[in-house]
């Protein structure tokens, strides 16, 4: 109790307040990710599904496209799990 | 082996009056490809049209169509037979002359009549309508008309009204409102007009009729209740005809069906005034056979060449060349495109890691068991349907995938299997798991590294098939450089794997770091590393400098297989969840402590259970199968795959109630 009246942390502290800042990191690392994927998957699966109505035999073409900023995400998750483990 | 089908190009020449019988026999053989004749100025083409259909095909086109128009109302489609014999042509055709035209009147006969009724139907019902809002009025109709001296007024309207005329007037409360019937003198008709339009009338017309309005409706109702019966009458009869015939119908539908697509067959041959030519594509190994057959039905009288294609030149069609095993998983690789002439076919790759993939990533035994039933289940739903079939088999392979791997992971629907420890890196999260017992330590390091493991394999298979590629189907210098590249590419990702493996220790990868520093303050690891890296660069600029840009994908696209390990642990996380949602939070506590509540409570942590864990396998096996899908189409296919063949489709429709 003295130790934070004083404004001092104990090492203890510390260590939980990292803890917390990495579990910050990992969320951040997560998240922002998945909104760049979703947004990048948005028009490219709008364009697709358009592709797909005018020509069908495109539709592995753009489903392998629609599912390339998926690698962004997952990086993302990659680099939280390095963070947290 | 790991190559399509080799094709043979087929030319079949002869008189024109020889076309229909080759062109039967080719219907029947479904092995020649056509390969369809376009008239144009190129010198070779010189003096050949289309040809022309056969004679009859109007006939056959026409009659076709007044088939299906049967069928159509019948709503009959030719899968939902399965025909105990086939018939013979002849025998069907001869069926057809005599029943067909007798079946045709009958049917048209009563859905003209159906049509009849519909619209007498239609009819009385309207008359029901009108007469409707005067139910409750005691007057004869045909008195509420016909007069020099009075008008009539009907209609709806909100309030009543007191016109300061001589009037009589009645009111009556109806479904739709009040309805007013007013009877003024015709000097009147004005002003009462202009009142009536102030209190917002809505006008109804007195129905023409003799009677009471209730009397009327009741005739009319009785009258639509004829119609009724007579109407199921006929769609009884059309039941039974439709019971009787539709069979045959079907049948007949495929014989001219098949006899439309025979006239419609010159369309794509070239023909002079005497002669034909057919120009083809056969697999090699049945080329033999349809020449002889072909020969056969035309007593050796017309010409037949067959020629191997030419893997630089020509562009035949494809057809895979695939073991069993490997066979349904072609229907993955017609969804991307079907390889090239030229290219190596990678069916038995994608065949083999396709279930490890979704293994890996949904490694379950309980999912994995309700996928092997449902997979079954589905089966006998969906027989006849070849592609589903197709769909069917690769679920069961990634079902009895999951299975090994939930062993492996020690997995039962989230839980652990007891006494089994896991003999990959563990998945088990801590997710309200203190009080079974154990603590969960799951190995993320391990099975992040356990992943880039299995990308670095399939990465380095799908450069080596490169290699194949090229040693097989290039040709001069290029063959050389293309083979140079894809071993600089294995080299560039091994070398930063040398990098690595001296720089860091890391789990499930060799350590190197222990060798000491020579050159430089580098290590032999090290320095073998960097060599293979600038070597393999350099094999890859010789080929071309722009591929340069794509060298952080050997970094990217190792990486990318951590999808195996993170969405294999959003599925791990959702059942654990699941599990201690229902278990330890709804049934465990109730069961404890029994009351008439608790029992609901146990009984809906059942129900969110089930439910829960079929959503999970419902949603991991699409996310778990395209993603595998896309390790393959994109990590894997990227490093040597193009595709673009055309698909081989041989000439004539599958035969179900034919013989051949």
């Amino acid at each position: 109790m003295a130790v934070e009246e004083l404004g001092l942390m104990t090492l203890e502290m510390v260590e939980a307040s990292q803890l917390g800042m990495k579990a910050i990191a990992a969320a951040l690392a997560v998240s922002l990710t998945g909104f760049a994927t979703a947004w990048a998957m948005q028009n490219i699966g709008s364009a697709a599904v358009g592709a797909t109505a005018e020509n069908k035999d495109v539709f592995g073409l753009v489903l392998l496209l629609t599912v390339i900023p998926e690698t962004i995400v997952i990086f993302g998750l990659v680099v939280a799990l390095l963070l947290i483990f | 082996m790991l190559a399509t089908e080799q094709m043979s190009r087929v030319l079949i020449v002869g008189q024109r009056d020889l076309m229909a019988p080759v062109i039967t026999e080719l219907q029947r053989q479904r092995l020649f490809h056509i390969e369809a004749f376009v008239e144009d100025e190129r010198e070779e083409n010189e003096g050949f049209r289309i040809g022309v259909p056969l004679e009859g095909a109007g006939e056959t086109s026409e009659r076709l169509l007044r088939i299906r128009s049967i069928t159509a109302a019948f709503s009959v489609r030719p899968e939902d037979f399965s025909p105990a014999k086939r018939v013979r042509e002849s025998e069907l055709k001869a069926e057809i002359e005599q029943g067909l035209p007798a079946i045709e009147k009958e049917v048209k006969d009563l859905l003209s009549g159906r049509t009849d009724l519909e619209n007498r139907g239609k009819e009385l019902d309207q008359k029901i309508e009108a007469l409707a809002p005067f139910a409750d009025m005691p007057v004869d109709l045909a008195l509420l008309r016909g007069y020099e001296n009075l008008t009539f007024f009907s209609g709806y309207i909100s309030k009543k009204l007191e016109p300061a005329v001589p009037h009589d007037s009645f009111y009556s409360e109806t479904k739709r409102g009040r309805l007013l019937v007013l009877a003024v003198p015709a000097a009147y008709r004005q002003d009462i007009e202009r009142k009536l339009l102030d209190a917002q009338f809505q006008a109804v017309p007195i129905p023409d009729e003799e009677g009471t309005a209730t009397e009327r409706m009741d005739e009319y109702r009785a009258q639509r209740e004829q119609v009724q019966t007579e109407l199921a009458g006929i769609s009884g009869k059309l039941e039974d005809l439709r019971k009787k015939h539709s069979e045959f119908l079907v049948a007949c539908d495929e014989l001219l069906s098949l006899d439309a697509e025979r006239s419609e067959a010159p369309l794509r041959f070239a023909t002079t005034d005497h002669a034909f030519i057919a120009e083809g594509w056969v697999p090699t190994h049945l080329a033999g056979t349809l020449r002889e057959r072909v020969l056969a039905v035309t007593d050796n009288r017309v010409f037949v060449a067959d020629q191997e294609a030419d893997r630089e030149k020509d562009h035949p069609p494809i057809e895979f060349d695939n073991i069993d095993f490997a066979k349904p998983t072609q229907l993955l690789m017609d969804v991307y495109s079907r390889p090239k002439y030229t290219e190596v076919d990678p069916t038995l790759f994608v065949a083999i890691a396709f279930p490890i993939f979704f293994g890996l990533i949904l490694g379950d035994v309980g999912y994995g068991v309700v996928m092997l039933v449902a997979s079954f289940v589905l089966r006998r739903f969906l027989k006849g349907f070849e592609e589903a079939g197709m769909l069917l088999t690769v679920v069961r392979n990634c079902a009895v995938s999951s299975i090994v791997f939930g062993f492996l992971y020690s997995e039962f629907l989230g839980f652990a299997i007891p006494g089994l420890d896991s003999t990959l890196p563990s998945r088990h999260l801590n997710i309200g798991v203190t009080d079974h017992g154990y603590v969960h330590d799951p190995a993320i390091p391990e099975l992040l590294i356990m992943t880039a493991w299995v990308g670095i394999v399939y990465i380095t298979l799908g450069r080596m098939l490169g290699i194949l590629n090229y040693a097989r189907y290039g040709h001069g210098s290029h063959k050389v450089i293309g083979i140079l590249a894809n071993v600089g590419w294995i080299m560039v990702m091994w070398g930063i794997l040398f990098m690595l493996w001296s720089a860091f220790p890391m789990p499930l990868m060799p350590d190197l770091t222990g060798f000491p520093a020579i050159i430089g303050g580098f290590s032999i690891p090290f320095i073998i590393g960097a060599v293979l890296l600038v070597v393999g660069t350099v094999f890859i600029v010789r080929e071309s400098v722009l591929e340069l840009v794509e060298l952080p994908t050997v970094l990217s696209h190792v990486l990318s297989f951590a999808r195996l390990m993170g969405v294999g642990l959003s599925s791990v996380a959702i059942a654990m969840v699941i599990n201690f949602i229902t278990i330890d939070l709804m049934i465990k506590p109730h069961l404890e402590q029994f009351s008439i509540i608790g029992v609901l409570f146990i009984l809906f942590g059942i129900l969110v259970f089930i439910f829960g864990h079929l959503f999970n396998i419902v949603l991991k096996l699409l996310i778990g199968g395209l993603q595998c899908l896309r390790l393959n189409y994109i990590e894997f296919f990227t490093k040597f795959y193009k595709g673009g063949g055309e698909k081989y489709n041989p000439f004539g429709m599958k035969r179900r109630f034919m013989e051949d």
